[in-house]
């Protein structure tokens, strides 16, 4: 585990000369005593980690990436034992401490900032009140002004309201924030980061891991990063090891992991990321060249951003349309000035948009959380009523119908043709039906009979077998569910498909799979498809079009290639400069990430459909 | 109207815990999607023993829970069967031999007009068992089905519900009871629907708590978004994923509600004498408490046993029911 001292970006390069490692741990392997059974999850992991260095641990959901990184704070799950091996942390055996020597360990020595901030703070205590906290648990002074300098230390805007603000009062980004002052409060030697920026969008993740960094240079603490994402992973962690059922199967310093992956699984790894650079970097190695690509694209893209602005203002403005294909086949959805709103009180969550989705197309609305994109697909499948403006929508069997209406007064026929796919894959299933019930419905509702072999049908269609029928929800893993969602959507038959960030919650060679199965279905059986998602990556390799929401709006919108080429509205720049894409090992800089531009009213068109709002810097 | 009958090619009917044949359940997606056949088509028998596992698995797993509804079993064998197994009449009085210790021919000794206690033990629990079962079942049914319903309703109806439920459970239930019992007269069912009125009001309000969470699931939303009746999301969708609730809020209200019967007879509103019965009993030989001991203790033991059963089994259910089954289907 020796490490190369000349690699490339991560946390090193800190001052000082080689020391002893702040982590050892040693053939550490530990099982879970499931029933009478010993099932093992880490098997002879070994690995060091020095100050100031940064490892990440990759793999997929049970490849106990996790039990690893938490022995780290002498934390096992309940059920699971050390069989062999030790943790050494600073200098101590981790398991062999007593009590109150654990306590002064967690916090103290090593710290963790756990996957959901928001769950990690206590929702009853102002946010200042659980910093004092941290800091009295480890016998530290913990007076006003020494929380205030915490809150500054991790860069929070006014921090004398900060402090005083409860939790829910903030957002997830300053929630994951605040989670780092208390992690850091103590200074320990080691961080154990575990998803830390997995629930958060990717101009805020780009912020949070900036900020990690320089505190880990500044405080020279070791990192251990866990994380299904390549692209965090690679820009901040010195070295990596990949981790496959318990086992590390490739442990190698960043650059040279990514240039050059030996094991396969690895390279398999590798291949199933999406990427939002390079379209079709498929190989490893090749991903550099892309990306410098992209950069100067982006560079030419801002500087004729500039030009057109001027041009913009004679130019004639675009109303609808913006769709590439033929007027002859009208548009399966076509919304004008679109408003919704949750209350009346509220300001209105969707505000004015106009789009198309063509026959067969893919129509990509990507945006921040709060951005309004999830509401679009809401209202599409008439869950909430639109305010005002037209939203019609074209069958294939040539009926007309209005989308504003809500689904209690939407006919069979419509609501047949629009189909959700959800997010999140553990809720979208009813726990107490099997599948084959969960396939049933639909087919039973929409099209009057429900036979075996249609359920088994569909179950084939999105690659699963038959006998999946019989199986509850519980006994699926995330993509197997996520397959299920889909085989449902289908068996109503539909037009239209929203695909509500289907793949948020998957690992990678998963989502691959997923995203190739949607892909197919939807080329195979002719659907269009409103497809929502915040990772810009893998809606390049979906999308035919690509509508960027912020605040509501639409900014910008126009084909894939076009959106990612730009001219881009400065929003849609700063997305594409905060995704992270797996092999570079520098951290984007996105500023505090406040908009440096506002609205100028109308649009600026770019031909091909591409029409960007037009702005002006403030 | 239900497709659980009609679907999979293997019979699939509904409960299966997470033992036994779910090979696929935490492997790789990749995995088990690109391999041909992952696992034989379930007959019946592995189902069953599948279901079997996972009961005996959870009764294990919380010996709460089997000594709970061991507890209750017993009581109700005993009650079934006790005109067979008792020795004696309950209602035969014997002059002869009243306010005796225990014998062989009184095991327990007789009261003050002769009558066996133990004969009078056994049978006493028929009576409040049978108003407790009907009870429960009739309050909780209610409770249950008005408080999905008023949950996904959340509109005026769910207000005018909530507030009715907010007016009744105002009203101290014992006295309620009694106001009931002294209009008409104490027969089985008077009480039965007294004490439904009493517990429906607060089972509405939990399951309408518990149905709250399960609404904000996106497979409600998908049902919503597919155009499903109201009446049919709540009975498909909503009732099956609170059943955990409703469980231990039966075994809960079972177990107060016998607490209430007894009262209410040893107030003097419940059963008439000479009927046997636990309140009743107590009611009557307390003042020979120093005699006869036995004559009181043995009806409190056998009406504490039957309440510690019941609660018991409670706690179990919330306990083996409160796993998650995600979690449960991935470690099994």
């Amino acid at each position: 585990m020796t490490t190369a001292p000349q690699t490339v970006g991560g946390v090193g390069r800190v001052a000082g000369t080689a020391s002893y490692p702040v982590v050892s741990v040693h053939d550490l392997s530990i099982s879970y005593a499931a029933g009478r059974r010993e099932v093992p999850v880490v098997r002879g992991v070994s690995f060091t980690v020095e100050p100031g260095r940064a490892l990440g641990l990759v793999g997929e959901s049970g490849s106990g990436k996790s039990t690893v990184a938490r022995t780290l704070l002498a934390h096992l799950r309940r059920g699971s034992r050390i069989v062999g091996g030790s943790v050494t942390v600073d200098g101590q055996d981790v398991f062999a401490l007593d009590d109150a020597a654990t306590r002064a360990l967690r916090g103290g020595t090593a710290a963790l900032v756990a996957q959901n901030a928001g769950q990690a703070l206590t929702p009853s205590m102002r946010v200042g009140q659980q910093l004092r906290e941290a800091l009295e648990s480890h016998g530290l002074p913990g007076g006003h002004d020494r929380v205030l300098e915490l809150v500054r230390h991790v860069r929070l805007p006014d921090p004398e309201t900060i402090v005083r603000r409860y939790p829910h009062q903030l957002s997830g980004g300053q929630q994951q924030r605040i989670a780092i002052a208390m992690a850091v409060a103590a200074r320990p030697r080691l961080l154990v980061l575990d998803e830390p920026t997995t629930a958060l969008d990717v101009v805020t993740q780009s912020a949070v891991l900036a900020l990690i960094r320089d505190l880990a240079v500044e405080l020279g603490m070791a990192i251990v990063l866990v994380s299904h994402d390549m692209g965090v992973v690679s820009t901040m962690a010195d070295e990596i090891a990949v981790m496959r059922d318990g086992e590390i199967v490739e442990h190698r310093p960043t650059a040279e992991l990514f240039a050059d992956p030996r094991h396969p699984y690895t390279r398999e790894l590798l291949a199933s990321i999406p990427r939002a650079s390079g379209a079709a970097a498929a190989g490893a190695g090749a991903d550099d060249e892309p990306r410098s690509v992209r950069r100067t694209a982006m560079k030419l893209g801002s500087w004729i951003g500039t030009r057109f602005e001027e041009r913009g203002r004679h130019a004639e403005e675009p109303r609808g349309g913006g769709s590439h294909l033929a007027p002859a086949a009208p548009p399966v959805v076509a919304a004008r000035d679109l408003v919704v709103r949750y209350g009346r009180s509220l300001p209105a969550a969707v505000d004015g948009v106009s789009f198309d989705i063509g026959r067969r197309e893919t129509l990509a609305v990507v945006g921040e959380s709060g951005s309004g994109k999830s509401t679009l697909a809401t209202a599409l499948a008439g869950l909430i009523p639109a305010e005002s403006g037209s939203f019609a929508f074209h069958g294939s069997d040539g009926v007309e119908s209005d989308l504003t209406q809500p689904v209690a007064r939407r006919t069979l026929a419509l609501r047949r043709s629009v189909q959700l796919v959800f997010q999140n894959a553990d809720t979208s299933l009813n726990p107490r039906r099997t599948v084959g019930a969960a396939i049933a419905r639909p087919l039973k509702l929409f099209t009057g009979s429900a036979t075996s072999e249609r359920v088994a049908e569909l179950l084939v269609e999105v690659g699963l077998t038959p006998d999946f029928a019989a199986r509850l929800p519980a006994q699926l893993s995330g993509g197997q569910r996520q397959r299920v969602g889909i085989a449902r959507a289908l068996a109503a038959g539909p037009d239209l498909i929203i695909a509500d960030e289907i793949t948020t919650a998957l690992d990678v060679r998963v989502q691959a799979g997923v995203l190739d199965l949607l892909t197919t279905l939807r080329d195979d059986k002719g659907l269009s498809c409103l497809f929502i998602s915040h990772d810009l990556a893998v809606v390049r390799g979906v999308a035919d079009r690509v509508a960027v929401m912020t605040g509501g709006r639409i900014v910008e919108i126009g084909s894939t290639e076009d959106v990612f080429r730009g001219p881009n509205h400065p929003y849609t720049r700063t997305l594409l400069e905060a995704t992270l894409d797996p092999g570079t090992t520098e951290l984007p800089s996105v500023g505090d990430a406040r908009p440096r531009w506002r609205d100028a009213g109308g649009w600026d068109d770019h031909g091909d459909g591409h029409r960007v709002a037009r702005w002006e810097s403030m | 109207m239900s497709p659980r009958t009609s679907t999979g090619p293997g019979s699939s009917t509904g409960t299966r815990t997470g033992t036994g044949t779910g090979t696929g359940a935490g492997t790789e997606e990749a995995r088990a999607a690109s391999s041909a056949q992952p696992a034989a088509p379930s007959t019946v028998g592995t189902r069953l023993r599948s279901t079997a596992t996972g009961l005996t698995g959870s009764l294990r797993a919380s010996s709460a829970l089997g000594l709970g509804l061991g507890l209750i079993a017993l009581h109700v064998v005993l009650a079934v069967l006790a005109p067979w197994i008792a020795g004696h009449d309950p209602v035969a009085t014997d002059s002869t031999a009243a306010l005796t210790g225990a014998s062989w021919s009184h095991w327990l000794g007789t009261d003050q007009y002769g009558r066996d206690i133990l004969s009078r033990t056994l049978n006493g629990g028929r009576y409040a068992l049978l108003v407790t079962f009907l009870a429960t079942t009739i309050a909780v049914g209610i409770g249950t089905v008005l408080g999905c319903v008023t949950a996904y309703a959340d509109n005026w109806f769910d207000e005018v519900v909530m507030r009715v439920v907010d007016a009744l459970l105002s009203v101290p239930s014992i006295l309620a009871l009694l106001v009931v019992v002294t209009v008409f007269d104490s027969g089985l069912w008077v009480i039965v629907l007294a004490v439904t009125v009493v517990y429906a009001p607060a089972v509405t309000r939990v399951v309408r708590g518990a149905a709250r969470t399960v609404i904000t699931q996106d497979y409600v939303t998908a049902a919503r978004a597919r155009g499903e009746k109201p009446l049919s999301i709540v009975f498909r969708e909503i009732l099956p994923n609170v059943t955990d609730v409703v469980l231990v809020e039966y075994a809960m209200r079972a177990s107060w509600i016998v607490l209430l019967i007894s009262t209410l007879s040893f107030l003097g509103f419940g059963a008439n004498p000479p009927t046997p019965d636990w309140g009743l009993m107590v009611q009557e030989n307390r003042t020979a408490l120093t005699v006869v001991p036995l004559g009181t203790l043995a009806p409190v033991a056998a009406l504490a046993t039957l309440v510690i059963g019941l609660n018991l089994s409670a706690d179990g259910l919330s306990k083996s029911l409160g796993i998650d089954r995600a979690q449960k289907g991935a470690v099994s």
